[in-house]
C-alpha cells in the first residue's frame, strides 16, 4: 500500500507554501523554533492532503488549540479551516464524557479483578486486557483516536501510517536535495577547484 | 480532496484477501469432483496421459498444473501405464493450504520443468518410448492453450464462490464496502449459534479481522506474527518510530535552513506559476525535466563560483525531481544549469 502521486503532489505543494508562509522571521528563529515551524507546515500540509479524514480533522484541531498556530492554519488551509473543524454530529460532547466513563470503569473493573483474583484469573480476560491496554495506546497515538472505536480505530491507523511514510519520504528527499550540492562539492572535491576557492577567497 | 479512498487499500485488497482464502476450498471441491469423475469413468486402454486419467485435456492439464503436479509428471513420464495409481498415489498431496501461494508460482516453474522433463526422459529408456514421448507431448502442448484460459478458469470459480456453496465467506467481505451495506450477510459456520447477537459479534470480529491483516501487511516484520497484542504492540511501535522519524527530519532541515534563502524560492515558485513573460519561458524551460539531462556541461565550470548561489537556487529543483523522479538525482544535475538561469531571471525580477 502506497500514498498515490496526487497526494505526494498537493503534499509538497502545501508544505512549500508553508515554507513560504512562515519563513518571514527565518533569519532570526533559534534552532527550535525552525523545527517547530517546519514541523507544524509538515503536519498541516499532511493533513490538508489526504483531506477530511477522522485523524486529519483530530490533527488539526489538536494543533489549533495554540493560539498562535491559528493563524497559520486559517491562512494556509483557507476555506477548508472551517469545515475541518468544525464538530461533525456534535461529537465534541463525546470525547469528554467518554473519559469520564472509562475513568469509573477503569476503577470498577480493577475492583472486580481484585475480587476475582482469588479464583484464579483467566487467560481470556488476561488477553483482552492486554489488548485494551495496547488499544489505548494507539488512541493516543492516532490523532483524534480516542473517540474511536476498535474497527474504525485501525481504520484511522492505516491511513495515518501511510500517510506518515509518505511524510518521512519527502522530507528525507527535501533534505537531500537541500545538500546534494554540499555533499556533491564534498565527493568531488579536487586540488585544482581547492586551489581556485583558495584564491577566490 | 484526496477523500475517495485514493489509496485502493479497502477495496482492492481485501478483495484479494478473499480470493485467496476461497482457493483452498475450491481446490478441494475440484479434485474431489475430478477424482468422482475418474472413478465412474472406465480405464480407457489408450497410451496418453490424459485418457488414462479418463479426464478432458484441460481437467488434466489443469490437474497438472496444481502444485502436487510436480510429482505427477515426472512419475508419469518416467514410468509405465500404471496410470491409474497415479492420481490415486498423488492426489492426497493435493489439498494443501501451503500450496496456495506455490500455485502462482508454480506456473512459469512446472512450464520450466515441462521441457527438461520432456528432454532427459526422452532418451534414457529405450522400451518406454512408447509412453514417454506421449505423455511428455501432450502436457507441453495443451500448456500455452491453457495458460489463458487458466486465470479465466479461476475467475469464473471465484463468482460461482461468491454465490455458491462457500465455505468460509462472509459475502460481505466481498462487497467489501461492507460498511455501507444495509446488511450483512454472514454465513454460519458448523457448530456456531445463529442468534443474531452472535452473528453481529461474528460480523465484527471479521472486520477486525480484515483491517488487522491489512496493518500487518503494511507493517514490516508483521507477517509472522500471530496474535493481536504482539501485532498491535508492532503497530504501535512503528508508528512512534514514524513520529520520531519526522521530529529528527525537521530538526536537520532546520539545521540545513540558514543557508537556503526562502525568499528566493518564493519568487521562483511566483515564476513558475505567474504571468511573468520573459523569466516564465526561461523558468519553463529551466523546470521542464527533459532539459535538465541535456545540460549539464555549461554549468560545470561555474560550480565553484556560483556555490553560494548554487544553494538557493537548488530550490528550484524539488517540486519536479522530488515527485516525478523518486530520486533527487536530478537535482544533482540540474542544481548546475540552474545557476545561470537563476541568476538571469533574478536581474529580471
Amino acid at each position: 500500500m502506497q500514498a498515490t502521486k496526487s497526494f505526494e503532489q498537493a503534499f509538497l505543494r502545501h508544505l512549500l507554501r508553508g515554507f513560504r508562509l512562515s519563513a518571514v522571521s527565518y533569519k532570526s528563529m533559534s534552532l527550535q523554533e525552525r523545527k517547530s515551524a517546519i514541523k507544524l507546515s509538515a503536519d498541516v500540509a499532511m493533513a490538508s492532503a489526504r483531506g477530511s479524514r477522522k485523524w486529519t480533522r483530530g490533527l488539526i484541531t489538536k494543533l489549533s488549540r495554540e493560539d498562535e498556530h491559528r493563524s497559520f492554519l486559517r491562512l494556509i488551509l483557507g476555506t477548508e479551516y472551517g469545515r475541518l473543524t468544525k464538530p461533525r454530529h456534535g461529537s465534541w460532547k463525546i470525547p469528554r464524557s467518554k473519559k469520564i466513563v472509562r475513568r469509573s470503569l477503569r476503577v470498577c473493573s480493577r475492583r472486580k479483578n481484585n475480587l476475582r483474583a482469588p479464583h484464579g484469573v483467566k487467560s481470556g480476560v488476561l488477553a483482552r486486557t492486554l489488548v485494551e491496554k495496547r488499544t489505548h495506546a494507539l488512541k493516543r497515538l492516532v490523532p483524534g483516536g480516542e473517540s474511536l472505536d476498535g474497527c474504525s480505530l485501525l481504520d484511522e491507523a492505516l491511513d495515518y501510517v501511510i500517510s506518515l511514510r509518505a511524510q518521512v519520504d519527502l522530507m528525507q528527499k527535501l533534505l537531500t536535495t537541500f545538500e546534494a550540492p554540499k555533499l556533491r562539492a564534498l565527493s568531488k572535491c579536487t586540488l585544482p577547484e581547492r586551489k581556485a576557492s583558495f584564491v577566490g577567497k | 480532496m484526496g477523500s475517495a479512498g485514493s489509496y485502493g487499500v479497502g477495496t482492492g485488497n481485501s478483495g484479494a484477501y478473499v480470493t485467496e482464502i476461497s482457493e483452498p476450498a475450491r481446490f478441494e471441491e475440484e479434485i474431489r469432483s475430478l477424482i468422482q469423475a475418474r472413478f465412474d469413468a472406465p480405464p480407457v486402454s489408450g497410451g496418453s496421459f490424459t485418457a488414462l486419467l479418463g479426464l478432458s485435456a484441460n481437467q488434466a492439464v489443469g490437474l497438472l498444473h496444481e502444485p502436487g503436479a510436480g510429482e505427477i509428471s515426472a512419475p508419469a513420464a518416467s514410468s509405465s501405464p500404471t496410470g491409474l495409481g497415479h492420481p490415486l498415489g498423488c492426489s492426497p498431496t493435493f489439498p494443501s493450504n501451503a500450496a496456495l501461494a506455490e500455485r502462482a508460482a508454480s506456473f512459469p516453474v512446472f512450464a520450466a520443468a515441462d521441457s527438461p522433463a520432456s528432454s532427459s526422459d526422452g532418451g534414457p529408456s529405450p522400451p518406454l518410448k512408447a509412453e514417454p514421448p506421449d505423455p511428455d507431448s501432450s502436457p507441453p502442448l495443451p500448456v500455452p492453450i491453457d495458460k489463458p484460459r487458466r486465470p479465466a478458469k479461476r475467475k469464473d470459480c471465484e463468482k460461482q464462490k461468491a454465490k455458491g456453496p462457500g465455505k468460509k465467506i462472509k459475502t460481505a467481505e466481498e462487497h467489501t464496502e461492507g460498511d455501507q451495506l444495509p446488511y450483512v450477510h454472514v454465513r454460519a459456520r458448523r457448530g456456531q449459534a445463529t442468534d443474531s447477537h452472535s452473528l453481529a459479534e461474528r460480523a465484527r470480529r471479521e472486520k477486525i479481522n480484515a483491517r488487522m491483516k491489512l496493518l500487518q501487511e503494511l507493517v514490516p516484520g508483521c507477517s509472522k506474527i500471530t496474535g493481536t497484542a504482539l501485532v498491535l504492540d508492532e503497530i504501535i511501535n512503528h508508528v512512534q518510530s514514524l513520529q520520531r522519524q519526522v521530529e529528527f527530519l525537521s530538526m536537520r532541515l532546520a539545521a540545513v535552513n540558514p543557508r537556503i534563502d526562502f525568499g528566493g524560492l518564493d519568487s521562483f515558485l511566483m515564476a513558475e506559476r505567474g504571468p511573468l513573460a520573459a523569466s516564465n519561458g526561461r523558468g519553463e524551460a529551466a523546470l521542464d525535466p527533459v532539459s535538465w539531462s541535456s545540460d549539464p556541461a555549461p554549468g560545470t565550470g561555474l560550480r565553484t563560483d556560483l556555490r553560494p548561489s548554487q544553494q538557493s537556487s537548488t530550490a528550484w529543483v524539488y517540486p519536479y525531481a522530488l515527485i516525478d523522479h523518486g530520486t533527487s538525482l536530478f537535482g544533482y544535475g540540474a542544481a548546475n544549469s540552474v545557476p545561470l538561469n537563476s541568476n538571469q531571471s533574478k536581474t529580471d525580477l
